[in-house]
């Protein structure tokens, strides 16, 4: 799969990579399947079997890859066509009935009209822009398509674009050259004085400073330390971290490979759950790859150091994404969490000092290192800098992945880029940051979403889910979706959110039934707040902002059900 | 001259008192006939957290900041309060969750008595022929010494969130339970029953586990489990004389006081 024998041992070696990756983005015609875990469910593995046939059997010149998910969910599965010189078109709804008429148009220099969505000429991908070509002037600009034009992407600048499954591909956007620059010239101190510069947060719902937890991990006593990726993803509705890795896993092996080196560790490791099997295995292959060119292993470019990657699958669930439940699972043991301190800085895994960073933490680290700090502060809000990857989900006409800088309003998501309502519907509330977040209703959504102002409002970050609610929804059954969801997932351990969670719920079952009472509401409210500031983990701390903020906002639905029972 | 531990001093409800560094506050407060309810919390393991009644305030140039005082470590000018009014009422909810989840428990109706906690709002949790009769509140207390401490790992925590339970794998009987009954004496709601039958033992919370009681040569008592004396017996040097390792304490008293008072008295042994 890969074209370049032997290991990458100079920046030299690095160019050559890159020339053989670009050949195979832009010599010949090619015609590339979005193949991610939502391309796959609408049929893209038929549709690229069907191709596959076709070219084979007619021993086209053509070239027919896998890529991974544009964003554009909705509109799966996507196609992109690539004719030399020409721009790249991208193709949406796409079937395998479709197929013959692909492959014919691109044998005569064209794209099947029907089915354009939109073209990119260029492509910054960042790293390294990417000039595709002129031409079809009747086919809209990708900037001209309101789901897109509205969005930033730096996190997911190769999405769709490239082959996840060639390191090369990568390359010839300007992978690696971070990391090959990083572990050459730069010393570890100054790589953490760039991402601390970044201001860049952890992405993962806390949003620590991340260049600071490097610091403190990197001098933390004990030289054996490790760095972990969390890539749990727990949370109902988020899916940002599963096509981060599908799409291009690269960049996060990259991110993690800086990590390492600023923080003194040639121990890394991926805590992902088992129900991720094909980020799994697009990881694995990228590992071998990246092993394969001397990226990952032994002496890396001569420099001495050396890191390796393991990958550790847990059997998802939720709470295994808290820092010291990932711990003890990595640890075999089962996923409980234990009072901090000691933080895992000081004592993680095996009682060594470990970083961990969520899968975006880590793939916004090489941009960062490319373009610099200050280009990174340009984007997004004052100490809420960069961008961030929402997967915009719920009762909404354009459902996908969604990048844009931090501070962008919630307005801006849900009724410019995600179209408002499916099916024309009003939008009553959306839910940021999964069980742990709150609802926050439509005349909020001035709310410019950063970790802040989701505070505010009684809701988070969270990682990144937002499940938007139309008209027909009723919110205090939403509450009760997620305290039954966050009861379930309960470790058991302390008694605030096992059993404060469990009544929380007979409560909320009992007003749908309609047989609350007002006695009832009070009820909710101070358990509620008993369970956020006497549980042991985040979990318990968080679950229950659904039912305050419904509360909160919504009050007079839970009211409508007691007095419709009375 | 060997160095003795740092001192410190830490306040508790603005008294002033000395501790040694790194010591937990709840010990600290124990020690000082200061009240903190707690219920998870045992000396010789590890600070747990997770029964929540121990929470206090910590304070810090003013702000105070809930903490459980068993996970909480003294260090010089280290300040709690015990009983504000944030922590009262948050542990009555507590309580008021304990009392619905182990109804039968009088330790707990007692302890929550004493909170000025008497009735709970919550519904009351009744399970039938429940092995551990309504008491357990699931403070991890005999699944850690089992495992830590005994080395045998014979229960274990089952399901999780609202149906944890403490059992045997399965529920099954099982071979690695030792029968020394340090799960009971540990479990502060005295939910595990234990019962001798002759000469076997029956761990009846733990699936009716059966272990074999060894036999006292001398007065014939049935006084401990046979795989635990193996096992003892089985250390180098147990620090037990060969003759007096398979009795039962009292005999075994009784042989070390006899022997005792042989040595004393130089062989003449007067019977009286
Ligand atoms: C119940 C619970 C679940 C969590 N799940 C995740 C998760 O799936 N992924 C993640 O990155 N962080 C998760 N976190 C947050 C992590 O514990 C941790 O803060 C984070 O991984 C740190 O990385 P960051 O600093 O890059 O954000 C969870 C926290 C809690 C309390
Ligand atoms: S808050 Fe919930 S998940 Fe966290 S330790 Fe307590 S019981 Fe377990
Ligand atoms: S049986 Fe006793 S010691 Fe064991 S968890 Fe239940 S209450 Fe704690
Ligand atoms: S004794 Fe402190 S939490 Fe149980």
């Amino acid at each position: 799969m890969t074209g370049f024998v032997g290991p990458i041992e100079t920046p030299e070696d690095l160019s050559k990579v890159r020339e053989i990756g670009l050949s195979k983005l832009l010599n010949r015609p090619r015609i590339a399947v979005g193949l991610s875990t939502c391309g796959i469910a609408v049929g893209g593995e038929r549709l690229f079997a069907r191709l596959k046939e076709i070219i084979s059997s007619g021993g086209y010149n053509i070239a027919l890859v896998r890529v991974g998910c544009i964003g554009f969910c909705k509109e799966e599965p996507i196609v992109n066509i690539t004719i030399p010189g020409k721009p790249l078109v991208i193709l949406h709804q796409v079937s395998e009935n479709d197929a013959e008429a692909i492959v014919n148009a691109v044998l005569k220099g064209g794209v099947p009209d029907e089915k354009v969505l939109c073209k990119v000429s260029s492509w910054d991908h960042i790293t390294r822009t990417i000039i595709y070509g002129t031409g079809f002037e009747q086919i809209p600009d990708y900037h001209d398509i309101p789901f897109f034009s509205r969005q930033t992407k730096v996190i997911l600048r190769d999405a769709g674009f490239i082959n996840p499954e060639d390191i090369d591909e990568y390359i010839a956007v300007g992978g690696y050259q971070a990391f090959v620059s990083a572990v050459s010239s730069r010393t570890p101190e100054e790589v953490i004085d760039i991402v601390k510069q970044s201001d860049l947060r952890g992405r993962g719902g806390a949003g620590f400073p991340a260049g600071l937890k490097w610091e403190i991990t990197r001098e933390a006593k004990g030289h054996l330390k490790y760095i972990v990726c969390n890539a749990d993803e727990g949370d109902p509705g988020a899916y940002m971290n599963r096509n981060e890795m599908e799409s291009d896993p690269h960049m996060l092996i990259e991110g993690l490979l800086i990590g390492a080196y600023a923080i003194g560790t040639s121990d890394a490791l991926i805590y992902i759950r088992a129900e991720y099997p094909l980020a799994i295995e697009r990881l694995r292959k990228a590992i071998d790859q990246a092993r394969e060119y001397g990226l990952v292993g032994e002496n890396i470019l001569g420099t001495g150091f050396s890191c390796d990657i393991q990958l550790a699958t847990g059997a998802g669930a939720f709470v295994c994404g808290e820092s010291t439940a990932l711990a003890a699972s990595i640890e075999g043991k089962t996923g409980r969490p234990r009072p901090r301190p000691p933080r895992l800085t000081d004592k993680g895994i095996w009682g060594r000092p470990t970083d961990l960073n969520n899968v975006e933490t880590f793939c916004n680290v090489p941009v960062i290192l490319t373009r610099g700090a200050e280009w990174y502060r340009g984007i997004g809000a004052k100490g809420n800098t960069g961008t961030k990857v929402f997967s915009l989900v719920g009762k909404v006409e354009n459902v996908g992945m969604v990048e844009v800088p931090l501070g962008t309003t919630l307005d801006t998501i849900v009724s410019e880029i995600g179209n408002g309502g499916a099916g024309g519907k009003s939008v009553k509330a959306v839910q940021t940051g999964g069980p742990s977040g709150g609802c926050i209703p439509a005349r909020l959504f001035d709310t410019p979403v950063d970790f802040e102002h989701l505070n505010e409002a009684g809701s988070m970050m969270g990682s990144g889910g937002i499940v938007v609610m139309d008209e027909d929804t009723n919110m205090v059954d939403i509450a009760r979706y997620f305290i039954n969801f966050a009861t379930s997932e309960s470790c058991g351990k302390c008694v605030p959110c096992r059993e404060g969670l469990k009544h929380t719920l007979l409560i909320l079952n009992k007003v749908m039934a309609g047989k609350g009472t007002a006695a009832d509401l009070e009820m909710l409210e101070s358990l509620s707040d008993t369970i956020q500031a006497t549980s042991l983990c985040g979990l318990g701390q968080t679950a229950p902002n659904p039912v305050l903020t419904t509360l909160k906002y919504f009050r007079e639905e839970y009211e409508a059900l007691i007095s419709e029972g009375t | 001259m060997t160095e003795g531990p740092k001192m410190v001093t830490v306040t508790i409800n603005k008294s002033q008192y000395r501790a040694e560094e790194g010591e937990t506050m709840l010990s600290v407060a124990m020690r000082n006939g200061i009240d903190i309810p707690h219920l998870c919390y045992e000396e010789s393991l590890d600070p747990y957290g997770a029964c929540r009644l121990c929470m206090v305030d910590h304070v810090t140039c003013g702000k105070r900041t809930m903490m459980t005082a068993c996970t909480m470590r003294a260090k010089e000018g280290l300040e709690i309060m015990t009983d504000t009014p944030e922590i009262v009422k948050y542990r009555s909810t507590l309580f008021e969750l304990y009392l619905s989840q182990a109804p039968k428990s009088d330790v707990i109706k007692k302890m929550a008595a004493r909170y000025g906690v008497t009735k709970t709002r919550f519904l009351k949790k009744i399970v039938h022929d429940d092995p551990l009769g309504g008491k357990c509140i699931l403070c991890g207390l005999c699944v850690r010494v089992c495992d830590e401490i005994m080395g045998g790992s014979a229960i274990g925590f089952i399901n999780r969130g609202p149906s944890t339970v403490v059992n045997t794998p399965f529920f099954d009987e099982n071979p690695a339970c030792l029968g020394c009954g340090t799960c009971a004496k540990v479990c502060p709601t005295h939910a595990i029953e234990i019962e001798d039958q002759g000469d076997t033992r029956v761990m009846k919370s733990w699936s009716g586990t059966r272990i074999k009681l060894q036999e006292c040569p001398d007065c014939g008592q049935y006084f401990v489990p046979k795989a635990m004396l193996e096992e003892i017996q089985s250390i180098p040097d147990p620090g037990i004389i060969d003759e007096l390792k398979t009795l039962c304490p009292a005999c075994r008293a009784k042989e070390i006081a006899k022997s005792v008072f042989k040595s004393t008295f130089q062989g003449s042994v007067y019977h009286g």
